[in-house]
């Protein structure tokens, strides 16, 4: 017997195909799944004429969005109160700090998750329900750190762009021009990175409060946060 | 996931007296909304691209202005604003 079509669209949400990019396919129903990779393919039989992958990229964007859009933030993470600082002069004035969820860390100083040395991206794919239960470990990366020497290793999203160009979720340099610049006060000299695909509770009660600490050590005013 | 631990990261900064602001991607727009984060700017870019394509320097750099701009300027907890910018591959 052949595998029916759930399997399979299933399969690209860390199954047999895992495709970081392609996973939203898990929540979609087999109509709409079927649909978008028609689409898809529509499209790029088009791309031999035009050249333009444009409405291709769009596909894929617009599905992606629609379909974590359809799914409702659980209610144990929705809150009555929202907390707010305002900040304490403009951010021309401010020392500003920047922290993502990218999985970014330095050449030479990998965080080693669970105890592997030279963990590879695939190996931390298969290990991403480890990963969703584990205290999250900050990395530290100097704001001036060439972009040969970074790193990223992430097992909840395509790492592929941030491979490509840091600075898709790490925006060191354009935070040191818009230092230069005067727009920003002062960059907090370490950025910091984390694998966000963890535990909440562990964020929430351990990890979070102990950054906080680490920043305001460090005299920050404000934060830019990057979820990727 | 990550969307939600960088919203409790935010939240607990705000409450340690540290403002800040949230730069995501339009498929997670809404969890900023109903969690709420204290202050975000949504882009209309794919998962893992939150800023801009790889080599869009230029997008790139709006968007984190935008999202200083909004540090400056929000009034209210739970302020996000859609960002309307081109999503601009191969520049790189």
């Amino acid at each position: 017997m052949g595998e029916a079509f759930s399997e399979f669209k299933d399969s690209f949400s860390y199954g047999s195909r895992t495709d970081l990019t392609f996973k939203f396919l898990r929540m979609l129903s087999e109509e709409d799944a079927a649909e978008t990779i028609r689409r898809v393919l529509e499209e790029t039989g088009s791309l031999f004429d035009t050249g333009d992958p444009a409405a291709v990229i769009d596909i894929a964007i617009r599905t992606q969005a629609e379909s974590y859009g359809s799914r409702d933030l659980n209610e144990r993470y929705r809150y009555e109160d929202t907390p707010f600082t305002p900040p304490p002069a403009p951010v021309a004035e401010s020392a500003v700090a920047l922290l993502t969820s990218s999985g970014h860390f330095v050449e030479g100083d990998d965080p080693e998750p669970f105890g592997v040395v030279g963990m590879t991206q695939e190996e931390a794919v298969a290990r991403i329900d480890d990963f969703l239960r584990e205290t999250p470990q900050l990395s530290v990366i100097p704001i001036d750190t060439p972009a040969d020497r970074l790193v990223v290793r992430q097992a909840g999203y395509d790492i592929r762009g941030a491979v490509a160009d840091h600075q898709v979720s790490l925006p060191l340099s354009h935070l040191c021009d818009l230092e230069s610049e005067g727009v920003v006060g002062r960059v907090i000299p370490d950025a910091y990175s984390f694998v966000g695909a963890t535990a909440q509770g562990r964020i929430i009660k351990q990890a979070g409060p102990a950054w906080a600490d680490l920043l305001l050590e460090a005299g920050t005013d404000a934060a830019l946060l990057v979820p990727v | 996931m990550c969307h939600v631990s960088v919203g409790h990261v935010a939240r607990i900064l705000e409450e340690r007296g540290i403002a800040t602001v949230v730069a995501c991607v339009a498929a997670f727009g809404h969890y900023a909304r109903q969690m709420p984060v204290p202050r975000a700017v949504i882009t209309p870019f794919p998962m893992g691209r939150p800023l801009g394509a790889p080599g869009d320097r230029e997008t790139q750099r709006a968007v984190v202005e935008a999202a200083l701009r909004l540090v400056d300027e929000a009034g209210a907890p739970g302020t996000v604003i859609d960002l309307d910018l081109p999503y601009r591959p191969g520049l790189g």
